[in-house]
Order: C-alpha cells, then sequence, then structure tokens
C-alpha cells in the first residue's frame, strides 16, 4: 500500500511572491498528492511569518533546469561595457564642463511618479 | 583498457567536483557526485530531518499543559516549525535517495527498524515546565551552533533548508529563553525547576556535539563532512563554542552547572570539562534511552493510523 505514496505523491517547486510590485521568489520543494493541497502545504510550511501576496506551486517535473554542461555557458566575459551604464560613465565628466547633471539610472528611474517643471 | 578509461573518467571528475567546492561552489542535487558524498549527505540529512520530527514530540507533551494561553501558542508554533523543519529535510534527503529507488516511507521504516537514528536528547524525558523551557533555550541553542556551521555547505539544497530553519530557530532560542528568565525571576520553587533541568540535561547537551574523535565510540563522520565542506568546525570546537557562548548565561542567572571542574583556561584558550560517558551515544543508538521506545512507538502509531489519510488524497488511479 505505501507504494502508492511513492508513485501518485509528486514533487512540487513553491514560489512566491511578498508583494504586487515584487518578483516571485523560489522557495523549497514539496511532497503532495495534488496542487490543491500542495498550495496549502505550502502556505503551511513556507509562508507561517513572512509577508505573501501570492504562492505559486509547478509539478517539478514540468519544469526544464539547466545541465551542467549548459550552465557552463552562462559563464561572462568581463569586456561588455558597452552594454552597461559602466561604459557609458565618462560623460558624467563631460556634463559637468557644460554645467549639466548626468541623466544616471538613479535619476532616470526617480521620474516614474511625474517629473517636477523646472527651468 | 575500458575499465581503466573509466577509472580515469571517475578521477577526473573527482577532482573536476573538490575543485568546484574548494571554488565555494555548490552542488545541486542533479550534479555528478562521489557515492561517499552522497552517503554521508543522506546519512547527515535523514537524521537531521527524522530528529526534528521526534523532537518535536517532547516538546508537544507540554502543549496542554503550558502555564498561560500565550505560552501554549508560542510552543504550539515551535512544535509546528519543527514539523515544517523535518518536512524540508526529508525532501533534500528524498532527491539525494533517488538513485536509490529510496522515498520518504522507506525512511520512515528505516527509523521504526532502528537502521535511522535520531538525536540523543530526543531520547530524553521532558518531566518538566522548567526541561520545556531548557530545550529551547540550550537544546535548540546547541543546535544552532551546530546547524550554522553548515549554513555554506556546499550541498546547496542543504544550505538553503538551513537558511530558514536557522532563522527560525532564534525564535525558538528565545521562547525558551522568555520561559527560563520568567522561571530564573519567579519563586525558589520554579528557580529549583531551572536547576533541576541544567542537571539534568548538562550531559545530554555535550553528548549532543559528539565525539571529539573516533576513539571514544568507534566512528566520527567529521573528518568526511569537513574534508567536503559540509561544515567547517570539528565536534569539539562546536562543544568549545556552546560553552563560550552560553556558560556565563547559565551562571549570571545564578544557576550552577553540575561539573565542578568545568573552567576556562586561559593559556589554551579552551574549556576543561567533565567528559560524558560517551558510551551512552551507542545506547540511544540503539534505541535504548528513557523515552526511546515510547517515542518511536507514538510516531509509529501516528504513522499507521493517519495512513488512510495519505490513502484518501493519493487515490489509486484505476
Amino acid at each position: 500500500m505505501e507504494t502508492r505514496q511513492g508513485n501518485y505523491f509528486e514533487e512540487f517547486e513553491v514560489f512566491s511572491r511578498k508583494t504586487q510590485s515584487s518578483p516571485v521568489q523560489y522557495h523549497f520543494s514539496l511532497l503532495a498528492p495534488n496542487e490543491d493541497i500542495a498550495i496549502m502545504m505550502a502556505q503551511e510550511n513556507f509562508m507561517r511569518r513572512e509577508a505573501v501576496d501570492d504562492i505559486w506551486v509547478v509539478k517539478r517535473r514540468n519544469i526544464r533546469k539547466m545541465t551542467a554542461e549548459e550552465k557552463k555557458t552562462l559563464q561572462r566575459i568581463d569586456n561588455k561595457d558597452y552594454r552597461t551604464t559602466k561604459g557609458y560613465g565618462y560623460l558624467k565628466k563631460k556634463w559637468r564642463k557644460y554645467e549639466q547633471g548626468m541623466l544616471d539610472e538613479k535619476e532616470i528611474m526617480s521620474w516614474a511618479g511625474g517629473v517636477k517643471n523646472e527651468e | 583498457m575500458n575499465v581503466l578509461l573509466n577509472d580515469m573518467a571517475g578521477e577526473e571528475k573527482l577532482n573536476q567536483f573538490i575543485a568546484r567546492i574548494e571554488a565555494g561552489e555548490k552542488i545541486e542535487a542533479d550534479d555528478w557526485m562521489p557515492e561517499e558524498y552522497r552517503g554521508t549527505l543522506i546519512k547527515l540529512i535523514s537524521m537531521h530531518g527524522i530528529s526534528e520530527i521526534m523532537g518535536a514530540l517532547p516538546e508537544k507533551e507540554w502543549v496542554p499543559k503550558a502555564p498561560t494561553l500565550n505560552r501554549k501558542l508560542g510552543i504550539m508554533a515551535k512544535v509546528q516549525d519543527e514539523m515544517g523543519h523535518g518536512q524540508l529535510l526529508l525532501r533534500v534527503a528524498e532527491d539525494l535517495l533517488k538513485p536509490y529507488s529510496k522515498k520518504r516511507d522507506d525512511l520512515m521504516q528505516d527509523l521504526f527498524k532502528g537502521d535511522l537514528k535520531f538525536h540523543n536528547v530526543f531520547h530524553m524525558e521532558a518531566k518538566s515546565w522548567g526541561d520545556a523551557g531548557l530545550i529551547g533555550w540550550l537544546v535548540d541553542g546547541a543546535a544552532i551552533i551546530s546547524q550554522t556551521n553548515m549554513l555554506g555547505a556546499s550541498y546547496g539544497p542543504y544550505a538553503r533548508a538551513l537558511q530558514r530553519i536557522c532563522a527560525e530557530e532564534v525564535f525558538h532560542a528565545q521562547h525558551g529563553e522568555a520561559i527560563i528568565m520568567a522561571l530564573a525571576e519567579g519563586t525558589e520553587e520554579q528557580r529549583k525547576l531551572v536547576q533541576d533541568s541544567i542537571n539534568y540535561w548538562w550531559e545530554s547537551l555535550l553528548l549532543f556535539f559528539g565525539p571529539p574523535s573516533k576513539n571514544e565510540v568507534g566512528t566520527s563522520k567529521q573528518d568526511i563532512t569537513i574534508k567536503y565542506r559540509i561544515r567547517t568546525s570539528t565536534n569539539e570546537q562546536l562543544r568549545q563554542a556552546f560553552f563560550s557562548k552560553y556558560v556565563k548565561r547559565i551562571l549570571s542567572l545564578g544557576f550552577s552547572i553540575p561539573d565542578e571542574s568545568l573552567r576556562f583556561d586561559k593559556e589554551s584558550e579552551t574549556w576543561i570539562y567533565q567528559q560524558p560517558d560517551w558510551g551512552k551515544l551507542k545506547v540511544f543508538a540503539r534505541n535504548e534511552g528513557p523515552r526511546s521506545q515510547d517515542r518511536l512507538s507514538l510516531r509509529r502509531n501516528s504513522y499507521e493510523k493517519n495512513k488512510w489519510v495519505r490513502e484518501a488524497l493519493a487515490p489509486k488511479v484505476i
């Protein structure tokens, strides 16, 4: 009879989001007979204290992970400054010459709530 | 020739594996790992997981007897956490057991047969409310010392489980401290409750960290766990850390420790103490401790009684 558990309880991976604007975060795995019980167990197992806005459970067999071999392709060579703001940092000094501040990431992201009119 | 090639490939894999863990990389469940590493992890993590579950039993005895509603809620939350830790760790062990086609039920059966051990402290009696507090304060305190030592473990799933577990253990230790503090600041009778608990648990606390070497009980996995970067300190270093963190706290509350020889030797910067009876670890390993059999029966009965729930939740596909 016990082999039933082995056969029919499946592995689920648990993810959750703290607030509506947070990214979804991985937690851990659990064993459950179906998705509904998996959601309940995820809440009991992993959300006893922390703030949570949503929980996802995914059957492990539906997740395609990278193999150890594939992971090697993730290593980056540090020669891609042109892709990042780091490669354009020199502009700050240039703008200073023209008595202007640089519109850097911090400044641009601060425009989210609207830009204050100024001369 | 083929055999030779296979051996070379195996040796190269092993060298790569060692290089990875030495570079601080984490090993994941599906990665190649040496058998010795897998076996050591299975033994360590299944014992840790099952100990969390068995450890909930002495404490749950105090849920109905807790002195106030608040204490009852606190100890219930702790018991629930311990079962949760068991679930996390059994998942980690199950993934490691896959190549052997073993599952959670096999681990339970191993426990019932006496093949899978649980920590020495959980074979002891929790006779009084003082014991309930002391388990939280010092047993969980000892567990925190040994578990935080493995937070950087080379096996990723275990390290991640421990992150979650250690954060909750902090609550457990403070829950225990709160009980002890209330008793320590209470009547003479309440203070005696704590002193009796310290006297009863002291030897178990020393045994908890394991023997200093394999000379005491014949075996010790500590060298292998350090070699594979599962932990960083030896059993003795962990025990010394426990003395350093807790001896002064126990004494500051006006309690004594049942070891007249206990002292800090400034020259060698080590604690000198009366060695516990290491033979007792073997007694616990044979499930012959004061409450070993009662706790195993409780677990066995609950597993049997709830079998229909597991089956109802996972009906047989026709």
